[in-house]
């Protein structure tokens, strides 16, 4: 199976552990990723915030590279970046149709714009559960997790089109098959305070402080994300001195992919586990999986 | 609202459909199907720290306060979470219409309560603009040093640095050209460096 | 079988369609009053009170069960379906089956159907957490609780919210239409929870209250008034389960600043939705059912759905106790109507 990838910048950049162990991990399950030719930024959260046409322009680029490759669908690990890409998509399919309405002829239809998926969304739906099961080598037993899917691997529902925007369970149900328990918790959909990470601190802490503390609340041992603004908000404030709001230290925030690697016997090295600014690996060891 | 030298309540007679039907028009959102049943605001993760509530920011619409949307706080720190959107009953797209507005206020120079989240996203378009990309240690410098922080999260930094998080060579598209073009439009985008 | 021989089947034994039964009954006709349950009585048995007198609906129930066995007309058939139908000479020939398989053949000159309505499930707002949440329940399901609080069992609860609207007047995830009683009923029920315990906080989230009907504005008064229950005016967002509790999160829209309030129970008060007999029952008799289910009424008609059928109560659309009463008996008119002139 082929798919086109689209990294984005966080992940050829801060977050560059969860680009690695998605490759792994793919690579693993057979699926060839063929990262998407000379892509440009998404335009992330400046470019929506500030200019919606330049936005558009950005993501139009991309998915025209995508159609260049000859593959019909292209997935991302994030969120951000599958938002923008499937924005533009459902923008352009619209204004294609009202045209050819206009026109009434089907003869000139433009080239069929590619699916675009998030990184849970090509792993539940394309990849499947049950072959997902299958390289399993060190079942994650005795792990507590919290799934933490963030804003906009599920929402809005008429973007994103994948799983429940309020109790999703994707991410659940892969960490189940991993041999991992699971919690019941009350913010797997709360925001992390995104965008703002360097811009409004305040924010970012007060919002990830609850994100932290519900997980605690639930009893689990680590967060799991599938986001690199998630990851990096919730990792990289911990046990800061003076806050109002406390960033209780000592909660590994660790990437979906990091975890399967892991389950699918990559030795820690490979899975950037140590890169992670909460250290995951005494929590692993103690529960005899690293 | 327009200011006047002696307090007069809103005058309703004087207020016409021009923003609503712009709105409607620009943002594919009719904020007549607005219920103003508030659960918006009620989900919002910003929404206590919001000068005016997400409701609110859709009433402000309806009564065709232009002025207010474009330098009210909450239009720069809205996390665009997707949360109000999602759980409207009537699907009303704030976001949407906090990015039209958001736009509008640059496009006419009105001032920001938030000049350093301006100045992020600035920096972020301009290191596009110049790469394609965002190298995001580059932007994460030239904030500090523009925001007048040059030592904010200094020890993060560092710490980040240290664990390999920072790519420092380049890492920029090819046909860079092709990016540059896109930003031509944009009066935003303009080279902040 | 008497009076030039006509019988009526009248499908749904709650208060309309028992209604329909007795003033068919009394005015001379056969009637069959054909009910699912094992007993007569519908959504209203469930109920542990009633809007806007506060009256025992449990005796409104009886009443009507003992006038319907003194009129000598009426077979009433209870653990029973109607299952097939096909047209004939006079009307329909009708297939009923019992509970215990049986099966009855009737030739019918009319039918009533009468099957009320339901909740719908909620659990597509996972926002609320419906399914999820034992302490997440819908409006009938408190009913039950309230009849358990009156016997003594139960714990008693610090806090109780009801929410308004959930699934009515929702363009997204429900229905865009208003169930009409949830205001009246949602008021009835926090006011008996500060009758049972008058220091439990007791809040309802709305959107509006409508209490258009005789006496029923000073009912919701007397509630926020006298029996001091807090109403807050905003749609609840979310619930998030916090310490043992449920914590609610909205936006006080008066004031214009979002709200967050703990409490031990979450009332859903949910939309109303056709029960799922009226589907198969609609098509089984010709009878036109609009895009939720509810029956459609003809033209200059007040109670015809199509030729020898009419309809009565929930399954039309939402409506209070007395109101089902009085379609059940405009349906019983149109039928002797028919019966009479024939």
């Amino acid at each position: 199976m082929s798919v086109a990838y689209f990294p984005g910048c966080s992940l050829h950049g801060v977050s560059r552990e969860y680009d690695r162990t998605t490759r792994l991990v793919c690579e693993r399950l057979g699926v060839r990723l063929e990262e998407v030719y000379d892509w440009n930024c998404c335009g992330a959260t400046a470019g929506h915030s500030m200019d919606h046409e330049l936005t558009m322009g950005l993501n139009g680029r991309n998915l025209a590279q995508v159609s260049l490759m000859n593959l019909d669908s292209v997935m991302t690990p994030c969120p951000g970046c599958f938002n923008r890409l499937k924005n533009a998509r459902v923008r352009i399919e619209a204004t294609a149709a009202r045209s050819r309405k206009k026109e009434q002829s089907m003869k000139d239809r433009p080239a069929k714009l590619p699916k675009v998926m998030n990184l849970l969304q090509f792993l539940v739906e394309e990849i499947g559960l049950q072959q997902i099961a299958k390289p399993v080598t060190v079942p994650l037993e005795g792990l507590k997790l919290a799934a933490y899917y963030g804003c906009l691997n599920t929402r809005p529902r008429k973007i994103a089109e994948f799983d429940d925007s309020e109790q999703p369970v994707s991410m659940d149900r892969i960490l189940d098959t991993l041999g991992a328990e699971t919690v019941s918790w009350s913010h797997k959909t709360e925001c992390c305070g995104g965008p703002f990470t360097a811009s409004e601190v305040g924010i970012v802490l007060d919002l990830g402080h609850q994100v932290l503390e519900a997980a605690r609340y639930a009893t689990a041992d680590a967060i799991v994300v599938a986001c690199p603004m998630c990851q990096l908000n919730l990792d990289s404030r911990q046990g800061v001195d003076g806050n109002a709001l406390p960033f209780r230290p000592g909660l590994p925030v660790i990437y979906l992919t990091q975890l399967i690697a892991l389950a699918y016997g990559f030795p820690v090295r490979r899975t950037g586990l140590r890169r992670l600014l909460v250290e995951p690996l005494s929590l692993l060891r103690r529960k005899g999986l690293a | 609202m327009d200011a006047d030298t002696t307090y007069r309540p809103l005058f309703l007679n004087h207020i016409d459909d021009s923003l609503r039907t712009e709105i409607k028009r620009n943002c594919s959102v009719d904020v007549e199907l607005c219920m103003e049943c508030g659960k918006c605001s009620g989900g919002c993760p910003n929404g206590h720290v919001f000068d005016y509530t997400p409701r609110k920011i859709v009433q402000l619409v309806k009564l065709g306060d232009r002025q207010t949307l474009m330098t009210m706080d909450a239009l720069w720190i809205c996390l665009s979470c997707q949360a109000c959107v999602d759980r409207c009953p009537s699907g009303i797209d704030i976001p949407a219409i906090l990015d039209y507005m958001r736009e509008k206020a640059c496009r006419t120079g009105a001032k920001t309560s938030r000049p350093l989240v301006r100045l992020f996203h600035e920096l972020v378009l301009s290191s596009i603009r110049g790469h394609g990309r965002v190298s995001e240690l580059d932007v994460a410098l030239k904030y500090n040093w523009k925001a007048g922080q040059p030592f904010k999260d200094a020890r993060l930094g560092m710490r980040m640095l240290f664990k390999g998080k920072f790519r420092f060579y380049g890492n920029g598209v090819k046909q860079r050209a092709e990016v540059r073009r896109l930003f031509e439009k944009s009066v935003i985008a303009k080279d902040v460096s | 079988m008497t009076k030039a021989g006509k019988t009526a089947l009248i499908i749904g034994g709650g208060v309309a369609g028992m209604e329909a039964a007795l003033r068919i009954g009394q005015a001379g006709f056969d009637c069959v009053l054909a009910e699912k349950e094992e007993v007569l009585g519908g959504t209203v048995l469930q109920l542990s009170s009633s809007f806007p007198r506060w009256e025992n609906p449990l005796e409104l129930v009886e009443e009507r069960i003992s006038q319907l066995k003194l009129c000598g007309r009426i077979k009433i058939m209870t653990a029973t379906s109607a299952i097939e139908s096909r047209v004939s000479k006079h009307g329909y020939s009708v297939t009923l089956q019992s509970r215990n398989g049986e099966t009855t053949n009737l030739d019918i000159d009319a039918v009533v159907l009468a099957t009320g309505f339901g909740m719908m499930d909620v659990s597509v707002y996972g926002e609320y957490g419906y399914g999820i949440y034992p302490e997440v329940v819908n409006s009938l399901e408190f009913e039950a609780r309230i009849k358990a609080w009156s016997a003594g069992l139960g714990k008693v609860p610090e806090g109780v919210a009801f929410f308004k609207c959930v699934g009515s007047r929702d363009r997204s995830k429900g229905y865009p239409y208003c169930s009409k009683i949830c205001c009246m009923y949602t008021a009835k029920q926090a006011g008996l929870v500060k009758d049972m315990f008058p220091y439990t906080k007791v809040y309802v989230f709305y959107m509006d209250y409508r209490a258009a009907g005789k006496c029923y504005e000073e009912f919701v008064r007397e509630v926020i008034e006298k029996k001091h229950v807090t109403y807050v005016r905003g749609r609840p967002a979310k619930i998030l389960p916090e310490g043992g509790k449920l914590l609610v999160r909205a936006e006080d829209t008066l004031i214009g600043i979002p709200i967050e309030v703990s409490v031990d129970i979450v009332v859903l008060a949910s939309a109303a939705v056709p029960r799922r007999e009226t589907g198969p029952l609609a098509e089984m008799f010709g009878a036109k059912a609009d895009k939720y289910g509810f029956l459609e009424r003809q033209r200059f008609s007040l109670a015809k759905a199509s030729d020898r059928v009419f309809f009565a109560g929930g399954c039309g659309f939402p409506l209070e106790t007395l109101a089902a009463q009085q379609e059940g008996a405009s349906a019983a008119a149109e039928v002797i109507e028919l019966f009479a002139h024939e």
